[in-house]
């Protein structure tokens, strides 16, 4: 009885602002990765640690909960 | 003599509850905590207002799409670029459904947290790899929980 609604479960999304956006860390993320959804380069990992100096010391060290400065691409 | 003394301690019950009222009388000095601030807005809309939402199958640098349509394609992206005023922390969300006699199914839903200083435009974009199904569409903006507005299209 699922009256032929299609599936949209494989639907792809993506967003991006020319503000700076606030994105909150989750378990297993990396400044690459985060660097490399946002925008689509994992090497620019060091425009999101300069944006962010204030909350990091180290780059390899950020924590689930951290809200995190992404400026615009 | 009973009696004297009961007359006695109603009275001075009487006394002490007179005094119970009138709590606020004695100037006390400011021990108590102060009540909290209002609490700061963590991802409320902070004075950002959505001015514009446009859609489009493609943006360009300014996050603008370059021409707007409610007509799509199959194989297109869906683009909806949202101008915001104001200043502040919002979230923005876009919720994309699907409408087809009278039933609605939730394509996706997307949110994106942003702290401009000034006007700013942020998009959403949508993609389905084996193509979109032909018929009516509808995008819902909101900043927080908010309306902001809808979008329908099509994709034919």
């Amino acid at each position: 009885m699922s009256d032929e609604m299609p599936d949209f479960s494989n639907v792809k999304s993506g967003s991006s602002s020319t503000a700076t956006k606030i994105y909150e860390v989750v378990a297993g993320d990396s400044l690459s990765k985060i660097a490399k959804r946002e925008y689509g380069n994992a090497n620019e990992w060091k425009r999101i640690f300069e944006a962010n100096r204030d909350l990091l010391k180290d780059p390899d060290k950020i924590y689930p909960g951290q809200k995190l400065k992404i400026p615009p691409k | 003599m009973i009696r004297k003394s009961l007359y006695a301690a109603l009275i001075a019950a009487a006394v002490a509850l007179a005094a119970c009222g009138k709590k606020e009388e004695p100037p006390k000095p400011a021990a108590a905590p102060a009540p909290p601030p209002l609490q700061a807005p963590v991802a409320a809309p902070a004075g950002v207002t959505v001015s514009t939402i446009s859609l489009g199958k493609a943006i360009g640098a300014d996050k603008k799409v370059s021409a707007t349509t409610d007509a799509f394609g199959k194989s297109d992206t869906f683009y909806a670029s949202i101008d915001t005023t104001g200043a502040g922390t919002a979230t923005l969300k876009s919720k994309w459904t699907y409408h087809k006699d009278g039933k609605v199914a939730l394509v996706k839903e997307d949110t994106q947290t942003i702290a401009p200083t000034g006007p700013a435009t942020s998009e959403f974009h949508l993609s389905k790899p084996d193509g979109w199904p032909v018929g009516d569409y509808q995008v819902e903006v909101f900043v927080g929980e908010k309306s902001a507005g809808v979008k329908k299209f099509s994709v034919k």
